[in-house]
């Protein structure tokens, strides 16, 4: 299903982010964009290091076994988008060939988590947690899906399918989570990945502008929150409640959520460096009009690390293992 | 044709949990009717009085205006932006088919079973009614998406007040909220059935992608792809208010048939609507089915007429003037005679099942349900 247009264009994204494109901040761009590259490189390894704990997890294992006509019919269609630009192609291509391994942490996270909290490490992570993991990367994949639409103010027929396209597999993702959600035969944690479906969908409709009671940075977090958090959060919940780990499960879920937290903030600082309309990013509007570029990413860098090290604190109430150790390795390669 | 047809008429859903035994038609037919009214055709000549709509009415109007309530509570508690994108669909000015039929059904059960003044019980069977009412409208939301459609119930459609982003997200919301309510309900079986029935909903959708290659095989896909996408809904939530009424797997089959039956027979006579109503009357486009591509049963029934139309059906009538003259095909053909015929089968044995429960007014109102689901006109 990858085009060759696709592996071509990521390929030029990698590269160009060394070239600097922008001539006057030269210097400055290129040693920050480089610096990116050693963070890509410390996050690469440090989840590989971990699923070689845990084993990778199985994002897509139930559908590749169930649902074949149904994946075979839209597979005819996405061909079809192939040279469009429409959104789903770029967002279906990386959550089957990751080269910075994102499109499966999420439940790599999950099936850490489990891990982490069993006193006998000899226990093995039980396959309903492990059917947790492949929930949260489903409804994950959903939530990019619907979220690359495009508004047409102008009808264009390829990217009118591209649109019908994204709905019915986001859909599809959605339902087959729901089926599987079911089957976990726990009605807690049908609920806890409810409400963070809920959650992803009403993020979009907050608006990052500062008001009386909050600033704008506040908003952004609140929108994360909604948007990444809650689904981190609510799976490392779930996960500890099947593991019958009843004593962590608080301290699961704020670690979800702050390493949901950590990790966005990083995303939106390295795309803030490679971003060629600086004042389009949404960086650029949490701050006052006229701070300069190494301010901004600097005051952001001290948001990304105080979610790091609330993650870490609430690692350290984890038994040692590898497992936990392989999650500090995780969110420390965050920071930079 | 209508020899395919039947034989998925018999044919209970695999899938289901729950069912053990399935009992024939035949077997079925043996029962003692109390009413003596076996065919829905019969169910004319007791043609409801206005006193007597009235009074059946009232049976469950409360609920489901409870219902609806309940439906706006659940979608309030969220971002202010969000709350009328969530609740455009819930104005109340739509038929509130599904749930009449499945609360008339669960107090049919209720009474049967000596339960009808279970608080809890009504309760949490008023919940699967949000649960079905909440995923339709999802569905509705994410079809118009699909469809471009311009408007639905005399209102312009949701993707034309607020785009295509907010109205995909806004059916997430309804779907995660009814997830919530749904684990209220806090019965593991129920909660496999309603969960099925989300999956049944999208796997039809995406069903409408392609279709079979040979007639029957385009048949069979058009069966199936109704079941999943249309009567699953109505099957699954009166199953799952018989399973909360505590109600054995016979009862359970027949509230699983009724809601499949009813539920295709619906389709059925939407399919004809698409064609002979005017757009005044439907509140939505008419012929929409064609201008998406789709074959429904008036168009396959008529290719059997008219070999023609299997070319187009094939290329999903996308060559200029194929929709039209498909559209005069299929008037003139008696294709949407052998669709009422269908739909009047399924309903005949949503009759059957109806009768074997114990008499009451809540049975009175079902049989009166069948008869105008047959014979609306829009």
């Amino acid at each position: 299903m990858v085009s060759r247009n696709g592996l071509i264009c990521w390929k030029t994204l990698q590269s160009g982010c060394i070239r600097s494109t922008n001539p006057v901040n030269v210097t400055i761009s290129r040693r920050l964009c480089a610096s990116s590259q050693i963070c890509q490189n410390n996050w690469v390894q440090a989840v590989s290091n971990a699923e070689k704990i845990v084993g990778l997890p199985t994002p897509f294992l139930s559908l590749r076994s169930e649902a074949i006509d149904e994946i075979s019919n839209i597979a005819v269609y996405l061909k079809k988008l192939i040279g469009t630009g429409h959104p789903l192609l770029a967002t279906a291509k990386n959550l089957v060939y990751s080269q910075d391994k994102t499109n499966q942490t999420r439940g790599l996270l999950v099936l850490l988590v489990s891990k982490a909290a069993k006193i006998d490490q000899t226990q093995d992570i039980l396959p309903k947690q492990r059917t947790l993991g492949e929930i949260t990367d489903l409804v994950h994949a959903a939530h990019l899906i619907h979220t690359g639409v495009i508004n047409l103010n102008t009808p264009n027929e390829s990217l009118e399918m591209g649109n019908k396209m994204a709905v019915l597999c986001g859909d599809f993702l959605l339902a087959r989570s729901c089926v599987l959600l079911a089957n976990l035969q726990n009605l807690k944690v049908v609920e806890l990945i409810a409400q963070a479906i809920s959650d992803f969908s009403t993020a979009e409709f907050i608006d990052i502008v500062a008001n009386e009671t909050d600033s704008a940075l506040d908003r952004w977090r609140h929108q994360s929150k909604l948007r990444y958090g809650t689904l981190l959060a609510h799976a490392c919940q779930s996960s500890l409640i099947l593991g019958d780990n009843v004593e962590l499960v608080e301290f699961g879920k704020y670690f979800g959520l702050e390493i949901a937290l950590a990790w966005q903030a990083n995303n939106e600082i390295q795309s803030y460096k490679n971003a060629k309309e600086k004042a389009d990013h949404v960086l650029f509007k949490l701050f006052p009009p006229g701070t300069p570029f190494e301010e901004v990413i600097s005051n952001f860098q001290a948001v990304r690390d105080t979610h790091v090290d609330a993650a870490l604190q609430m690692l350290s109430e984890f038994p040692k293992n590898d497992a936990s150790l392989a999650l500090c390795n995780i969110a420390r390669a965050l920071k930079y | 044709m209508l020899r395919i047809a039947s034989k998925h008429l018999c044919k209970g859903y695999s899938r289901v949990p729950l069912l053990s035994k399935r009992k024939t038609l035949k077997q079925l037919h043996c029962h003692q009717f109390q009413t003596g009214v076996p065919s829905v055709t019969s169910l004319a000549t007791a043609i409801s009085t206005k006193n007597k709509e009235l009074r059946e009415d009232s049976l469950v109007r409360q609920d489901v205006e409870d219902v609806y309530e309940g439906i706006r509570e659940a979608l309030t508690d969220t971002q202010p932006l969000l709350v009328p994108v969530a609740q455009y669909y819930f104005g109340g000015d739509g038929k509130a088919i599904r749930p009449v039929i499945t609360l008339c059904w669960a107090k049919a059960v209720n009474y049967q079973l000596g339960k009808q003044t279970y608080r809890r019980l009504i309760q949490d069977q008023k919940r699967v009614c949000q649960v079905l009412e909440m995923i339709h409208a999802a569905g509705l939301y994410h079809d118009d998406v699909i469809d471009n459609a311009e408007s639905r119930r005399s209102r312009p459609s949701i993707n034309n007040v607020w785009g295509i982003k907010k109205s995909i997200l806004a059916g997430d919301f309804v779907l995660g909220r009814s997830m919530r309510i749904i684990a209220e309900i806090n019965n593991e079986d129920v909660s496999i059935l309603l969960n099925t029935m989300i999956d049944h909903i999208v796997i039809g959708e995406i069903m409408q992608l392609s279709a079979g290659a040979t007639e029957e095989e385009r048949f069979a896909h058009y069966v199936d792809k109704t079941f999943k996408k249309t009567a699953s809904l109505l099957a699954h939530s009166c199953q799952a208010v018989s399973v909360l009424s505590g109600a054995d797997s016979d009862v359970q089959a027949m509230g699983f048939t009724l809601g499949r039956q009813l539920g295709m027979a619906f389709q059925l006579v939407d399919d004809i609507l698409d064609f002979s109503a005017t757009s005044a009357q439907l509140g939505k486009a008419a012929a929409v089915d064609l201008t998406q591509g789709l074959a429904n049963a008036p168009v396959l029934f008529a290719a059997q007429q008219f070999p023609e139309l299997n070319p187009m059906i094939a290329r999903r009538f996308k060559e200029p003037g194929d929709v039209e003259t498909a559209f005069q095909l299929i008037l003139q053909s008696d294709g949407m005679n052998k669709t009422k015929e269908l739909a009047t089968e399924y309903c005949d044995d949503a009759v059957k099942q109806i009768a074997q429960l114990s008499s009451s007014p809540y049975q009175q109102f079902l049989f009166t349900i069948t008869h105008k689901l047959l014979n609306r006109i829009k």
